[in-house]
């Protein structure tokens, strides 16, 4: 009632006490427990993700028939079967490609970092610019590039047997070496990406003690850098390796020409190509779970203990080494990961949408717009633009608002069961996609939920393996709010759910837009865990590239990885404009 | 009306912070809170407002319970109708200043806020600043929209968690004065939670003096000053002697037998752990010897200066008495070494428990 607040100009004198009113508004938020209501439903929801694909599995990996199929009965002999040679072989290829992955790309990625963040190179924005795109370059996109490239009928053979002549060197891509090769290059990144951190939050005082006690820079990261980021990498290692044990898009496109398993296409070898075994392909998946799982504990644990030894949040100003001699070989080296890793790729797969039959000499090539004008007609393709327009921009929002509920609770609120949710929402984590993915395709086969061959089940699957995303970064950002801005909002007359809506959720805007645009991301460019669970109607672009791809129809995987890329780096640009929250990340 | 504290007990895990503590604040009474670091002052105002839910105890504003565990009973901070004021503002940095003090009424579901928040806004002065941003203002602004916030749907009652340790002594002062003007206006009751004596002093109807997680003592400031129940409590507020004495023959005498007068009142009988608080500025300090008599209510000690502190209106000096050295004041100049009186009557001069408080708060609770 205005008319009892008087006039302004009255200042103190207020003789009208409003009596009895009240006290709290009704309304949606209410007075009531929708907090309650929503952390039941949360906890709900999580747990039906997480668990349920876990569980399929494991009953899966028990039956002797497909998902779905009424004749089957119960039998040991998929746990047996991992015993068998051929899982034996593939288990060993995948250690050897993931701990050779692991190696290179830790070496190359921290030494880059170390370049770009403790010497006098003269391009440091340039460069991390170049990496962070080359981060979010699909993998199966860069596999195939490399194919082009790599293959026997590809380009390097080509020139070398027909324009230089030389008969006795020629190239496989279609190898270990060949998916270990594209494995580090993608990875590069990663290890960039993790270790930068921790290389600019070092106490630069160390480092100078040592310098001043006479160490020559190599000697004094030999002896002083590198011991005391040993945690930091020992971490980012073990997500690089977990990494590498569950991709899925590079070791499909190269090894299985190649004959070359690793568990993640065994698995999909097993339920795409008869005689399929999907309950063997369970047993697979969980073993290959079981590795990654142990890793991202491992990890989990190195973390935590290692947060205090490294960054003491007082990075001052440190004098750069200088590179002297090492300056050119330094800036070639940079120069050819970019051309490697971004560039050439990139030129090989507009080259190869642009022309009819594949050719190595562009001087023989005929030129066409087919490809693209096939994208105008193909209805199947369209829906499969759309259709990942919808999964990504909308998935991306389902999961960082289920992300930021699970972080508030777990951070903030802490109710009975709060770490049950918070270890339901990492587990998904240490599962590859591909393993998901069947977890899925069992699961719904036999629950009496409408979803196999809709896009929510698609979404589904991307919302509980990236999860994780959406909850660290708005953990991050809760931990940060001072309990005291909610605190004031409540004996302010807010109840808790409008003190999330008015105070928690404008403040932790920026973090919300960044793990959105993560998933988007993330999203955009899954294939793992689409590639069992898809359908005509649900397929997606990354799985219309991989299945063009895979029909040996270069051309048009070409063109529409371009297409891809291009709205990859539209959408990029158009989220980091819109929310400028993001581009913190 | 107003607040009513029964048996409020409050632990985290195992350990008790408060101890079964009861007090009331009437209508429009300004109470505080005070106590060292610690004691459990900002847990008591925290279960007030809903914050902290309590172990045990009820708790009432204006009548109505809103805490009591014994029947499951929680009124949730929002329903509670409060305005608080925190130490570290939490003045929301998203919002600018009109914003900020809009909020209490837009929650409670009211369209127009202008006049209210005008109004609040013209009661600590920041008219001006209402379009400002958080961030663009001075801490001492920042508390004062802090304050316009917690009165601006004038609650029935006001809670402040130290509200002025981070202002500078000038400001303080200024605020402080601000603060009791205010509240009096509003004529609702005001906990207010403080480790400074002088604030508590200066702003308040009645103290509370707490120590770990019990209540010591309550009073009007002159009474806590004047009529401390024990050491803590007088060391606590103010500056004190305190005289080691014990019964004699002939009456109370300093260690080394000479006799003193006491506040009668103040002689309960029990002689046992007693000492005799002496202010400082109770003692009126005399250049020479005087005679050694006690007669007619006074005491006249003679002693010798042992150090001296110059503090502009007088000068503070430490005076040898029968083997005690005592504080006290004189505009006098008087030479370290030199002779000295002191003077002052037996009724600055009170008997007070010694014994740890605590104990003697776990008597009183039990
Ligand atoms: N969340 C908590 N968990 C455990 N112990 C707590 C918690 N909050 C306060 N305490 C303990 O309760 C006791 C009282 O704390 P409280 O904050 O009420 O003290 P205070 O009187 O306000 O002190 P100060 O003047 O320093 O603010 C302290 O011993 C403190 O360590
Ligand atoms: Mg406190």
């Amino acid at each position: 009632m205005p008319g009892d607040r008087g006039k302004p100009e009255m200042s103190l004198a207020f003789p009208v006490r409003v009596p009895g009113r009240p006290a709290a508004a009704r309304g949606w938020f209410g007075t009531g427990g929708v907090l309650r209501v929503g952390y039941v439903g949360v906890f709900a929801i999580v747990a039906l993700l997480a668990l349920i694909p876990v569980a399929a599995l494991v009953l899966g990996s028990f039956r002797d028939s497909a998902p779905g199929m009424p004749d089957g009965s119960w039998t040991l002999s998929n746990w047996a079967g991992l015993a068998s040679p051929g899982v034996i072989d593939t288990l060993t290829t995948t250690l050897i490609v993931a701990g050779l992955t692991t190696a290179f790309a830790m070496v190359f990625g921290t030494a880059m970092a170390l370049v770009i963040h403790r010497t006098d190179f003269r391009w440091p924005g340039a460069m991390t610019g170049l990496l962070a795109l080359s981060f979010y370059f699909p993998s199966f996109i860069l596999a195939m590039a490399w194919i082009v490239i790599g293959s026997p009928g590809g380009l390097i053979n080509n020139l070398l047997q027909d324009a230089l002549g030389i008969e006795w060197f020629s190239v496989d891509i279609y190898s270990v070496s060949g998916i270990v090769f594209v494995m580090v290059l993608h990875q590069i990144p990663f290890v960039y990406l993790t270790m930068r951190g921790p290389i600019m939050g070092m106490d630069p005082s160390y480092e100078e003690a040592s310098r001043s006690a006479g160490a020559s820079p190599l000697a004094m990261l030999r002896r002083v850098t590198l011991p005391m980021l040993s945690y930091a990498l020992a971490s980012s290692a073990l997500l690089c390796l977990v990494m590498a044990l569950e991709q899925f898009g590079i070791p499909v496109l190269i090894g299985v020409p190649g004959r070359v398993t690793v568990l993640a296409t065994q698995i999909y070898l097993l339920c795409r190509f008869p005689p399929t075994a999907y309950g063997l392909a369970a047993a697979v998946g969980l073993t290959l779970a079981f590795l990654t799982g142990l890793a991202i504990m491992l990890q989990r644990r190195l973390a935590k203990g290692g947060r205090s030894v490294v960054t003491t949040g007082k990075a001052g100003r440190i004098t750069p080494i200088p590179l002297g001699a090492w300056r050119w070989p330094v800036n070639l080296l940079f120069g050819f990961y970019a051309i490697i890793a971004l560039v050439l790729p990139s030129l090989i797969l507009l080259y190869t949408s642009l022309i009819k039959f594949f050719t190595a000499n562009p001087f023989d090539a005929a030129f066409t717009w087919r490809n693209y004008t096939y994208v105008w007609h193909s209805e199947d393709t369209q829906r499969a633009i759309v259709n990942t327009l919808i999964v990504s921009g909308g998935g991306a929002l389902v999961g960082v608002l289920l992300g930021a509920a699970c972080s508030y609770f777990t951070v903030r609120l802490k109710p009975t069961g709060w770490r049950v949710l918070d270890l339901m929402v990492m587990l998904p984590f240490g599962i590859p996609g591909i393993v998901l993915g069947l977890g899925l395709l069992w699961a719904y086969a036999y629950l009496p939920l409408p979803l196999y061959g809709t896009l929510t089940l698609i979404v589904l699957a991307y919302v509980t393996r990236f999860l994780p995303y959406a909850t660290e970064t708005a953990g991050a950002r809760f931990v940060q709010l001072d309990r005291s801005l909610e605190e004031a909002a409540w004996t302010a007359g807010a109840s808790k759910q409008m003190g999330v809506w008015r105070i928690v959720m404008p403040l932790s805007l920026p973090s919300l837009q960044s793990g959105y645009f993560l998933l988007f991301m993330a999203f955009f460019r899954e294939i793992s865990a689409t590639i069992l669970i898809f359908t005509a109607a649900t397929s997606v672009l990354s799985v219309s590239i991989w299945s063009s791809f895979e029909q040996a129809n270069w051309g048009l995987a070409s063109a529409l990885s371009i297409l891809a890329m291009v709205m990859m780096v539209a959408v990029m640009s158009l989220l980091l404009w819109a929310m400028p929250g993001a581009r913190t990340r | 009306m107003g607040i009513s504290v029964r048996g409020l007990v409050k632990s985290y895990s195992a350990v008790n912070v408060i101890h079964s503590i009861s007090f009331d604040v009437a209508d429009g009474e300004f109470v505080t809170l005070l106590g060292p670091s610690g004691c459990g002052k900002t847990t008591t105002l925290r279960c007030i407002a809903g914050l902290d839910t309590p172990n045990a105890g009820t708790i009432a504003i204006n009548g109505r319970v809103v805490s009591d565990p014994a029947r499951k009973l929680f009124v949730a901070p929002h329903e509670r109708d409060l305005g608080m004021v925190f130490q570290s503002y939490a003045i929301w940095p998203h919002l600018t200043v009109a914003q900020n003090v809009a909020f209490p009424l837009t929650v409670r579901g009211e369209r127009d806020t202008r006049d209210a928040v005008a109004w609040a806004l013209d009661v600590v002065g920041l008219t001006k600043l209402s379009d400002r941003r958080p961030s663009e203002l001075s801490g001492g602004q920042q508390q004062r929209v802090a304050l316009a916030r917690a009165i601006a749907a004038r609650p029935q009652l006001l809670l402040f968690d130290e509200p002025l340790s981070n202002l500078d002594a000038r400001l303080r002062d200024r605020t402080r004065l601000e603060i009791s003007r205010i509240q009096k206006e509003l004529k609702v009751p005001a906990l207010y939670v403080t480790h400074d004596q002088t604030e508590a002093l200066s702003m308040s109807d009645r103290v509370i003096v707490m120590e770990a997680g019990h209540v010591v003592q309550e009073g009007t400031p002159e009474d806590l000053y004047h009529r401390p129940v024990n050491r803590f409590v007088a060391d606590f507020i103010g500056s004190a002697n305190f005289l080691d004495v014990r019964r004699g023959p002939s009456g109370w005498q300093l260690p080394d037998g000479t006799p003193i007068l006491v506040d009668p009142a103040s002689d309960t009988g029990d002689d046992s752990g007693s000492v005799a608080l002496l202010r400082p500025e109770a003692i009126r300090l005399e250049p020479g010897v005087h005679g050694d008599l006690t007669a007619a209510g006074f005491n006249r000690l003679t002693g010798r200066v042992v150090g001296s502190m110059y503090l502009g209106p007088h000068a503070e000096y430490i005076v040898e008495v029968g083997g005690l050295q005592l504080r006290a004041f004189s505009r006098a100049a008087l030479p370290r070494g030199s002779h000295a009186t002191l003077v002052f009557t037996a009724l600055d001069c009170r008997l007070v428990a010694s014994g740890t408080p605590h104990s003697r708060s776990l008597a009183h609770a039990g």
